[in-house]
């Protein structure tokens, strides 16, 4: 029997806290008014040192923001990015209360992330000279290890339970999401601490670039004349709880291209089936979605395969938007921070309009949201996808 | 909830370790040493392709085709390994010290952590799910728990690969593991029919469940690698002579997993 979808939304341990860092700000309020007003936060590119030409979405001010000193040893730009988002809207409270009602042995952690505090080794091989050993107070468990935001973040919160990374590339933290409700649905944990964190690295500005993905201008996605992305950085977190109120993830997809390591098929299958698992999953019709957040990269051939699949689920006149035309592409943060995004905006009865559009590509047969607009919203979707043919696609419901 | 299943199948890839039959003889007391020179060779791929990916690419996939038949093709994949693509951050690292780095397109997308698991998904034509993880020296823990809980709730048999391989210098020096070592683990769910030792887990406090040391002269060989892949022996060991018995998998907290396997 296919449960009614109160039913099914129900049965799934609420989201009892989020948080949220990107180049809009920090906190929910700088988003909502970014999502209402289309203000994007991309800015020509003033960080890395590399001769690319581009706009990224850098979060300001982290490298001055205090750090606990008896965690110094994990200070790198991901943990920083990870503690700007912490710092609003009161989730360490509710972490902590958290962590006092469930015991800290019940607190599980699970990150997404890419490339982790890859920064610092990369300042870490540039101080070197050829062919010499890096520096001896150089920490790789502390910084490059895909574990340490995890780590780092276990010992903040004092989260005893298991911990540990996805990195799937740019679905990671759509996953790790997934991970946190698996835990508690499985028994494992009654309190999870999930998310997202990728900070601007030069690997993955030089590495985008080299694939020919990077727009000169901030990035379009659905435009005409989209021709690639802008990277951005960001942390986002979800507390997800046995018991409390709060937005559920009411169902969840996923699925392998299985065909290329970095471009989809064009029609989308992979992101078709991952969305469609997660409306089977959630119990409801397509039609019971009133909102789609597209991964929307703005690179031409990733929107045109993604908007396919969505109009052959969807049909063409659900509202969807990318949100990357906001903030870019966080990457491995970016399931979470979008994820976020989305509940921030469904809370306010918001749809977020497509920042960045200009010429709607006329290939793309969605009702693309080209300016916000106020609606009840009682389910979305979420799609994060990512290198290796790696999809996620998230129902997320009031 | 209980977490348990059969182990179908087991895939194995390491110095002169080219399979589960090597390690199993090898934990028989079957003499054994590191072939020196080894290089992971996966039958999946014309020789051509294996050679544009990666030694780490190589070796994951040389373990989880061992296992790809006793799985079906719906089958979700979970792929673990705490350092991931280590050769290739090594040469797009050194290429990011120069003033206008350039870094080979095919090489970028190869470094992410889940290269290994979309190349295996291409070779294999998969459509599932694939998750691929890494918890430091818990990396095994993490991902046997992922595995189980996946095939607990999403009723999906499972194939686990962990994996890692030595980095070159200088991230060798920082966190050095003396051999290559992939082991994978069929996963399926309990009937009637299903075939191989039964499989449970359970989480347990740490402090009375120290994590389990190898029994055997091999086991100690290849713990004493550092490689965290071989934070399964202990668990390989009672497969290959199979035995009953416990083990225990650090998962980066106060709590472990605690496994338990039933011979017939």
């Amino acid at each position: 029997m296919t449960p009614s979808p109160e039913t099914a939304a129900a049965a799934v341990p609420p989201i009892t806290a989020t948080a949220i860092a990107t180049c809009l700000g920090r906190g929910a309020a700088p988003h909502l008014a970014a999502m209402r007003s289309g203000r994007s936060g991309l800015a020509p590119c003033d960080w890395g040192g590399l001769p690319i030409a581009c706009h990224i979405g850098r979060v300001a001010g982290i490298e001055a923001d205090p750090f606990p000193g008896d965690l110094a040893a994990w200070d790198n730009r991901a943990t920083r990015l990870a503690l700007a988002a912490l710092e609003a809207d009161g989730i360490t409270g509710r972490i902590a209360a958290a962590r006092s009602r469930w015991g800290a042995a019940r607190c599980a952690v699970v990150i997404g992330t890419s490339t982790s505090g890859v920064e610092t080794l990369e300042r870490a091989y540039r101080a070197r000279a050829d062919g010499a050993p890096l520096a001896a107070g150089y920490s790789l468990r502390h910084h490059n290890d895909h574990q340490a935001v995890a780590a780092f973040l276990q010992r903040l919160c004092g989260l005893d339970g298991p911990a540990y990374t996805i990195s799937t590339a740019c679905s990671s933290s759509a996953k790790a999401l997934v991970d946190a409700v698996q835990l508690i649905e499985a028994g494992l944990a009654d309190a999870v601490l999930c998310g997202g964190v990728d900070s601007l690295c030069r690997t993955s500005l030089a590495g985008f670039d080299a694939l020919e993905l990077v727009s000169r201008a901030p990035c379009r996605p659905c435009d005409a004349a989209r021709d690639g992305l802008s990277i951005g950085e960001g942390a986002a977190f979800l507390l997800v709880e046995r018991e409390g109120s709060g937005p559920r993830l009411a169902g969840f997809g996923e699925s392998t291209d299985g065909t290329s390591m970095s471009t989809p098929p064009e029609d989308g299958a992979g992101a078709h089936a991952a969305m469609a698992a997660a409306l089977q999953r959630a119990g409801i019709a397509p039609a019971a979605v009133g909102y789609v957040n597209l991964h929307g990269t703005a690179t031409p051939a990733n929107d045109s395969a993604e908007c396919a699949a969505v109009a052959r689920l969807f049909g063409a006149q659900v509202p969807v938007s990318s949100l990357k035309g906001l903030v870019g592409h966080t990457l491995g943060a970016a399931g979470a921070v979008e994820a976020v995004m989305a509940l921030i905006a469904m809370e306010a009865g918001l749809l977020p309009g497509n920042a960045g559009l200009a010429t709607p590509d006329p290939e793309i047969a969605c009702a693309v949201l080209a300016e916000s607009r106020e609606a009840p919203l009682s389910h979305l979707l979420s799609n994060a996808f990512g290198f290796g043919g790696n999809n996620c696609a998230l129902v997320l419901a009031r | 909830m209980k977490l348990s299943a059969r182990i179908g199948g087991v895939g194995l890839a390491g110095p002169g370790l080219a399979d589960w039959p090597a390690l199993s003889a090898a934990i028989a007391g079957a003499p054994w040493a590191p072939e020196p020179g080894w290089q992971p060779q996966p039958a999946c791929l014309p020789s051509r392709a294996a050679r544009r990916l990666s030694p780490t690419i190589r070796l994951a996939l040389m373990a989880a085709e061992q296992i790809g038949p006793a799985l079906p093709a719906e089958a979700a994949w979970v792929f673990a390994s705490s350092v991931g693509e280590g050769e290739t951050l090594n040469v797009i690292l050194e290429a990011l010290r120069a003033e206008a780095p350039a870094i080979q397109p095919l090489r970028f997308q190869n470094a992410v952590h889940n290269a290994a698991a979309g190349q295996w998904s291409i070779a294999a034509g998969l459509r599932g799910p694939s998750t691929s993880l890494a918890a430091h020296d818990d990396t095994a823990g993490a991902a046997l728990l992922k595995a189980l809980m996946q095939l607990r709730l999403e009723r999906l048999p499972v194939g686990l690969v962990v994996y890692d391989a030595p980095m070159p210098p200088p991230l060798h020096e920082k966190r050095p593991f003396g051999l290559p070592l992939a082991v994978a683990l069929a996963l399926v769910p309990e009937g009637p029919e299903a075939p191989g030792l039964r499989l449970s887990a359970r989480l347990a406090p740490a402090a009375t469940h120290p994590p389990t040391p190898p029994g055997t002269e091999i086991g100690r060989a290849l713990a004493a690698s550092g490689n965290p892949a071989a934070a399964l022996l202990p668990l390989l060991e009672l497969l290959a002579a199979e035995r009953s018995g416990v083990a225990a998998l650090g998962l980066q907290g106060t709590q472990v997993l605690a496994l338990g396997l039933e011979a017939a």
